[in-house]
């Protein structure tokens, strides 16, 4: 009696659950994936079939071009900065003798703030007139902070040929206004937003790793750090590696506060994101099936890189 | 680490680039307050230190409006600060913001919680099949299929509502996963006891389940309060009209973007206000933040 009682329990349990995955998140796909074909936009009660069409343009037109490109270009760049930062942060903070905690703190308060809010901070901080970095950048000229970073003092480097005496000439760039620094500008943002969750997980994987590893590694002969780390650390945290780097990448493929804020997609469409590329087909010009079709391509991407981790992780993938 | 030699400079060099990391995360933050606290001019010439001087400036908006200069005098932080209430209503988007993460949260957990709860302890037939289902949903993040939900909302007429903002959220396939996680490792004599007490299934999940499951819950919590909090891209596709519904992150941008230039002050004020709410419960309760918002490495 129990036991029927309780299968009826679990249908009815489960049953809100279900109606909503179904609802919100795979007939979104169904729905999207259809109108990709079409043409259709909002107010329209119908629209004409394109077949391929929406696809053909996103990997031919050079607009569409400009966008994947500009989106790995983010990604290539983001996970492995941000990566690297977040590990040598956490390798050094795991290894201080005091203040560790101090400074995990500080670098995880970015991770909390609201990305808009930084990127609205950022864009005041790098302003050309008000802004503290460039007025910063420009206090340093003249003095031994342009000798310096002019690099005149490593033989054979022409110094007046250096980007910092060069842009204390002709004075210090729009960082989000240029086509050369913009993206990187919003990569910059990304990773200093980023680098700290990084952190958090690989400090939780290096208490994982016994002492006595470490030891018998250094019984054995791994006398350096470096030894060390590439024998026991790296290999030990291969599993945190593999979270840490589609986590970042999944996220980083859908920046979109940043670049909406600072750049909408300019200058000449360097920063044109493709989330920013769905907002601004579908919401702004009302492109549903050309906005449907980047998120199809776009979520093929996220998809294969989830799955790409589980089988990773299941497979439990040391690296070596 | 005990191997090796302890050295001393290995451990300046590490302070040392440490803490020139610490500038660089920190500046924005700084830039942010500080400006917040002070006048137009300060803001112009980079005067008076992080506080500003804290003088009185003439307001030149007041004075435009045909005001005596006597009441135009302005003390720099009061005036950043009251602008930005009074120019945009920001109370009523801080109001939005708490208004949808809490209905977020609530529903997340109405939903989630029996299922998870069945997912766990009950069976019947189809259960592996809805929990393969979990899994599979777990690879679409949402933001990814925000424009056919766009779509999906506009056609039944839901667009520019608190509806509309809260809908897509209902549902979270990972607050189930991580709870029937959890539940997994509740001992099944405490629910057989319940149910020898004669509770029904549905009070065990609340009465039984629920208090087992509050430090799960509570880092749940914090995950799912952070991310709808700070979250931009959402508001942003959905509202289109009136700003009654804007949440706070969307409030701001509204008022960067209606910015003439002057009013840098007030504007680091509203980004301020925003932000700082989530950074001091965070400083208080650091150890459950991280727990929180790093819980989707459990995955």
């Amino acid at each position: 009696m129990i036991l029927r009682h309780t299968r009826l329990a679990g249908y009815s349990f489960v049953l809100p659950a279900l109606v909503l995955m179904f609802v919100i998140l795979l007939v979104p796909v169904l729905v999207a994936a259809v109108l990709s074909f079409t043409d259709y936009s909002l107010g329209n009660s119908t629209a004409d079939w394109l077949a391929w069409k929406n696809y053909e343009k996103i990997f031919t037109r050079s607009s569409y071009q400009k966008m994947l490109w500009a989106s790995a270009l983010y990604v290539l760049i983001v996970v492995p900065v941000s990566i690297a930062l977040g590990l040598a942060a956490a390798l050094a903070i795991h290894s201080l003798r005091f203040g560790g905690n101090l400074y995990k703190t500080i670098y995880f308060l970015p991770v909390m703030a609201a990305l808009l809010a930084m990127a609205i901070v950022w864009e005041t901080a790098l302003h050309p007139t008000i802004g503290i970095v460039n007025r910063s950048l420009e206090a340093g000229c003249g003095g031994w902070v342009e000798t310096f970073f002019s690099w005149g003092w490593i033989p054979g480097v022409d110094p007046e040929s250096s980007w910092y005496a060069s842009s204390c000439q002709e004075g210090f760039p729009l960082w989000l206004g240029e086509k050369r620094y913009a993206l990187a500008t919003i990569c910059f943002i990304g990773i200093w937003q980023a680098f700290g969750f990084n952190m958090v997980l690989y400090l939780a994987g290096l208490t994982g790793i016994p002492r006595e590893l470490i030891h018998a590694a250094a019984m054995d002969g791994a006398r350096s750090g470096w030894q060390r780390f590439r024998l026991v650390t790296w290999p030990m945290l291969g599993p945190t590696t593999v979270f840490v780097v589609t986590i970042t990448a999944i996220r980083s493929f859908q920046v979109f506060d940043t670049v909406e804020a600072l750049t909408e997609g300019g200058p000449s469409k360097t920063t044109y994101v493709m989330m920013y590329a769905i907002y601004e087909k579908a919401v702004e010009q009302n492109l549903m099936g050309m906005g449907s079709a980047i998120t199809i391509v776009f979520l093929m991407l996220v998809m294969v890189m989830t799955a790409l981790q589980r089988y990773m992780v299941e497979r439990r993938v040391h690296y070596s | 680490m005990n191997t090796g030699t302890y050295s001393t400079t290995g451990e300046l060099a590490k302070h040392a680039m440490l803490i020139l990391g610490a500038l660089i995360v920190i500046l924005p933050f700084y830039v942010m307050v500080s400006f917040s606290l002070k006048s137009p001019q300060e803001i112009g010439t980079h005067a008076g230190g992080f506080f500003g001087s804290q003088q009185a400036f003439l307001d030149q908006y007041c004075v435009k409006l045909g005001n005596p200069e006597a009441d135009c005098w302005r003390n720099p932080a009061a005036y950043n600060y009251g602008n930005a209430f009074k120019k945009a209503p920001l109370l009523r988007y801080l109001l939005n913001g708490v208004i949808v993460t809490v209905s977020i949260f609530v529903i997340q957990v109405l939903i989630a919680l029996p299922c998870a709860y069945a997912l766990a302890k009950l069976r019947f037939w189809g259960r592996e099949l809805v929990f393969g289902l979990v899994l599979f949903c777990l690879l679409i993040p949402v933001h990814a299929i925000a424009l056919p939900l766009y779509i999906m909302l506009a056609n039944v007429g839901l667009t520019n509502t608190y509806a509309a903002l809260v809908i897509p959220w209902t549902i979270s396939v990972f607050g189930i996963f991580l709870m029937r996680q959890f539940f997994k490792t509740v001992p099944d004599d405490l629910i057989d006891a319940a149910r020898m007490d004669g509770m029904s299934e549905f009070g065990i999940v609340w009465k039984v389940m629920l208090p087992c499951a509050i430090p799960a819950l509570m880092a749940f919590a914090i995950f799912s309060v952070v991310a709808h909090w700070n979250d931009y891209f959402w508001p942003r596709v959905v509202l289109t009209g009136s700003r009654d519904l804007y949440t706070p992150p969307l409030g701001l941008r509204e008022f960067q973007g209606g910015l003439d230039g002057a009013d840098t002050g007030p504007l680091m004020a509203t980004a301020t206000v925003i932000v700082i709410p989530l950074l001091v419960a965070f400083l208080l309760a650091q150890r459950k933040f991280i727990e929180g918002i790093t819980l989707s490495g459990m995955k």
